[in-house]
């Protein structure tokens, strides 16, 4: 190897002495505390606008490193929710009842027969401990008692198998007040090339249990017959294929394909269609009903470059599900490094689904109620962009701080033209929230 | 769309795991910028945990990059 | 430059001393401006850290984890040592063996520096020493016996594939040439992941520093070959490392000829008329020892390789 540039010896020593003195050696004897456990922890501020949803939620994660490429990870989160949610009905002219779920029984309460009126006039008997809440005219029905807390938490072990593959195998569980899952994860990865190529598989096995409050809806059905049935579940299903590979000192890349299926119950039980006549009113309401499987596929790419002390990360995703949703995602980061300790890290993403094959804004009175359908915004066509800001700082202790702030907008697309008694109605007014973030890392 | 990224992936394979693919990559002693901690692709976990957590609870797309650990109710 | 009349403790850089005994003490004293200095020996130098703190027993645990890891890797690579992973290497007699992390990260920037440096600098060539004694006699080998030995030099003979290294049987591994800077930088490593303040390391002539003292730069002496010429070089030390490669003390002369020790691998011959010192500044201990070495193979080239490479150095010939 001839090196003929002025300058080009010190500097490949340079990075070959960085790479020497970077390369995990032998631990030294213990007689200075080692810092065996890292510990990043944040704490999430989360706020949609217009009284929507809001959540505070923070993290702590743990990690051992035990040598020899042996670690352990444990992470636990507290994710507090409240606000109000969309439930899928229009907006109206004209004030909106509904009941929100609770109670579990069907029986009318003993004594006098509790009712309630509905918005075309029918008397419904009302469920024991069901409340009720209206939607002022003009607004976007959201159910106001949408708060719950969830606890999570996750563990990972990794070691190596040979010298050139290494194994991770983990767990998770999750807790809120209707929803509790747990999973197993295990991944594989191999290397190549003197490191520098990764060929990776790993998979994944979910078990979801769901007790919606007050039982779970009977999918379809008139929401004012308040049908309910009891608990449902569902289990997912994944794996995952990868490639790393380094491009360059300055480059590297992976390119991952995921396949998952889910199978049992997807629906949202809080969640509603408007049936509306052919004058834009508000005739009745449906809960809405989605299918019994999914399977979605992703491929997803991502490049780290590094330039300069700076570096800049951009990853693009695909994904297509048998819902008939296909989405694309760009996502940018740029991480500039001031000074010494100190770096600021702009970012922006793009985002862009189309509907689910059975998304309905809302129902027509004079067809036929569907089988399967759905008004939740999140399966509809929009648009989303974030822009963010994150800043870090190591401090003297060489523990690190952080503090981030995001922008999300989400605009709905293909909203069908409001008519009749839907007119001056803002049908699908899409979804701004921010993030904003605090974090701490620091190892003991 | 996927046989085309089948296709894409199994080549990047072939041509990675033979052994005449001595000129994509690196020697061992170029490797400096590509140890820096922000240079993982794992680089800051929380960040992209909390952001998937996000994402999966107001859009229909999840995942990627590997696998999140734990469901929650939404979606 | 700044004079030496300044109140700054001063590290003394330059020759190394003789091997005498390897003392495994650590001794610490508080110096003026409350620098604390904790000294030992290892790898056949006497080592010593200056850490500018008020807390004595962080100076202590400090310099304990600094003279641990010289003495680790001095117990690894020492080739004086029969139970040294280095010594293990030499004996495996052309079989193959998997080497640890640390020895692969360290084979892989000895094959670096071969490469780089056009086969100049070669962590095999060490088995020249088995013709050439530098007792200051007139004992020069014959050229046969050279070129016999010459047979087993050449990194390129290794078979070297991460993690598997085979060394031939007859050909020896030496990392005298890059394990003292490499345990320099590794020991200030040590001490700065849970300190932040002012630390120099200086391992018998080759060292780092890492931040200043309050009261300014460190006051670094590099010793001039010569003993007795009184003057010596004195540098300023912010950041950074400065390592010395000498020819000075161990040559041999005949018929007018002066054989300096520094063999150039590639003819087994030493190297014509290589400077009597080269200190080197860089950002790494590592790296400047190599540099410095890389110098003084390329003998009557030395300053002008190191100028064409934008070196910052100080020769002495």
């Amino acid at each position: 190897m001839q090196l003929k540039k002025p300058g080009s010896v010190p500097t490949a020593l340079m990075a070959a002495s960085c790479a020497l003195l970077g390369a995990s050696t032998a631990k030294a004897d213990d007689s200075y505390e080692s810092d065996d456990w890292q510990v990043d922890s944040a704490l999430l501020y989360y706020k949609e606008d217009q009284q929507r949803v809001q959540a505070i939620e923070p993290v702590v994660s743990l990690k051992r490193d035990f040598g020899d490429d042996r670690s352990l990870g444990v992470k636990l989160t507290y994710d507090s929710l409240s606000g109000g949610s969309p439930n899928g009905a229009l907006p109206s002219h004209s004030p909106q009842t509904f009941a929100t779920p609770s109670g579990a029984s069907l029986q009318a309460p003993s004594g006098e027969p509790q009712t309630y009126t509905t918005s075309s006039g029918r008397v419904v008997a009302l469920l024991e401990k069901v409340t009720l809440y209206t939607t002022e005219p003009g607004q976007l029905p959201l159910d106001p008692n949408f708060h719950d807390q969830r606890v999570a938490f996750s563990t990972s072990w990794q070691q190596r198998l040979g010298e050139q593959m290494r194994l991770s195998v983990g767990g998770d569980l999750s807790h809120e007040q209707d929803f509790m899952s747990a999973g197993l994860n295990a991944a594989l990865a191999r290397d190549f090339n003197n490191k520098n190529t990764t060929l990776s598989f790993g998979t994944n096995l979910e078990a979801d249990a769901i007790r919606p409050i007050g039982g779970a809806p009977v999918g379809g059905t008139d929401y004012t017959q308040l049908q309910k049935g009891g608990n449902e579940s569902k289990t997912v299903g994944g794996v995952l294929f990868g490639v790393t590979q380094v491009l360059s000192r300055r480059w590297l890349a992976q390119l991952n394909y995921s396949y998952d299926a889910s199978h049992g119950y997807q629906t949202d039980p809080y969640k509603l269609l408007s049936v509306i006549d052919a004058g834009g009113n508000a005739v009745g309401y449906r809960f809405e009903n989605r299918p019994d499987n999914r399977t979605r596929q992703s491929v997803f790419l991502e490049n780290k470059l590094a330039l300069g002390r700076d570096v800049l990360d951009l990853s693009l995703r695909h994904m297509k599900d048998n819902w008939g949703i296909k989405s694309q995602t760009a996502d940018l980061r740029y991480r500039l490094e001031l000074g010494n300790a100190m770096y600021i890290e702009p970012h922006a993403r793009y985002y862009k689904q189309n509907a689910a094959s059975f998304y309905n804004l809302y129902l027509n009175a004079a067809d036929p109620a569907p089988d399967v359908m759905s008004a939740d915004p999140r399966l509809g066509a929009f648009d989303a962009m974030t822009y963010g800001l994150k800043l870090g700082m190591t401090l003297a202790d060489k523990s690190e701080v952080s503090i981030r702030l995001e922008q999300y907008r989400q605009n709905a697309r293909d909203v069908p033209a409001a008519f009749g008694q839907l007119q001056g109605l803002d049908l699908n007014p899409g979804l701004k929230s921010f993030i904003f973030q605090v974090g701490w890392r620091f190892s003991f | 769309m996927m046989r085309r990224v089948a296709a894409l992936a199994a080549l990047l394979c072939a041509v990675a795991a033979t052994s005449g693919c001595s000129t994509i990559g690196v020697k061992p002693w170029q490797r400096d910028l590509l140890a820096k901690p922000e240079m993982q692709l794992d680089a800051d976990p929380l960040d992209a945990a909390i952001d998937e957590h996000v994402y999966f609870s107001k859009e229909a797309s999840s995942g990627g990059r590997g696998f999140g650990g734990g469901g929650c109710g939404c979606n | 430059m700044t004079p030496a009349s300044r109140a700054i403790p001063v590290s003394t850089a330059g020759a190394r001393s003789a091997r005498n005994g390897a003392s495994s003490e650590l001794r610490i004293t508080q110096q003026q401006n409350g620098i604390y200095a904790a000294t030992f020996f290892a790898m056949a130098s006497p080592c010593e850290i200056l850490i500018e703190t008020r807390d004595a027993k962080l100076a202590r645990r400090a310099a304990q984890a600094a003279a641990d890891e010289a003495w680790r890797i001095e117990r690894k690579y020492s080739r004086y040592r029969e139970d040294s992973v280095l010594s293990g290497l030499n004996r495996s007699n052309g079989a193959s063996v998997v080497v640890d992390d640390e020895t692969a990260a360290l084979l892989d920037f000895a094959e670096c520096c071969f490469v780089v440096s056009d086969g100049l600098f070669d962590v095999t060539s060490g088995i020249l020493r088995r013709v050439w004694t530098f007792d200051g006699s007139d004992r020069v080998p014959a050229p046969a016996d050279v070129d016999a030995c010459r047979a087993f030099v050449g990194f390129q003979r290794l078979l070297w594939k991460r993690p598997l290294l085979n060394v031939p049987a007859g050909m020896e591994l030496d990392f005298g040439g890059i394990c003292k800077e490499y345990a320099v930088d590794r020991a200030l490593a040590a001490i700065t992941a849970r300190f932040s303040g002012a630390v120099l390391v200086n391992f018998g002539g080759d060292l780092c520093a890492s931040g200043a003292p309050a009261a300014g730069p460190w006051s670094v002496g590099v010793e001039r070959p010569d003993s007795d010429r009184e003057a010596r070089l004195l540098l300023d030390l912010t950041q950074g490392a400065l390592a010395t490669s000498g020819d000075t003390h161990r040559f041999l002369m005949r018929d007018g000829v002066r054989y300096g020790h520094i063999l150039d691998p590639r003819t087994g011959w030493p190297v014509k008329d290589a400077p009597r010192s080269v200190t080197v500044a860089a950002g790494g201990c590592t790296q400047a020892g190599m540099l410095s070495s890389l110098a003084m193979l390329r003998g009557s080239e030395a300053e002008r390789f190191l100028t064409e490479e934008g070196v910052k150095f100080w020769c002495l010939r």
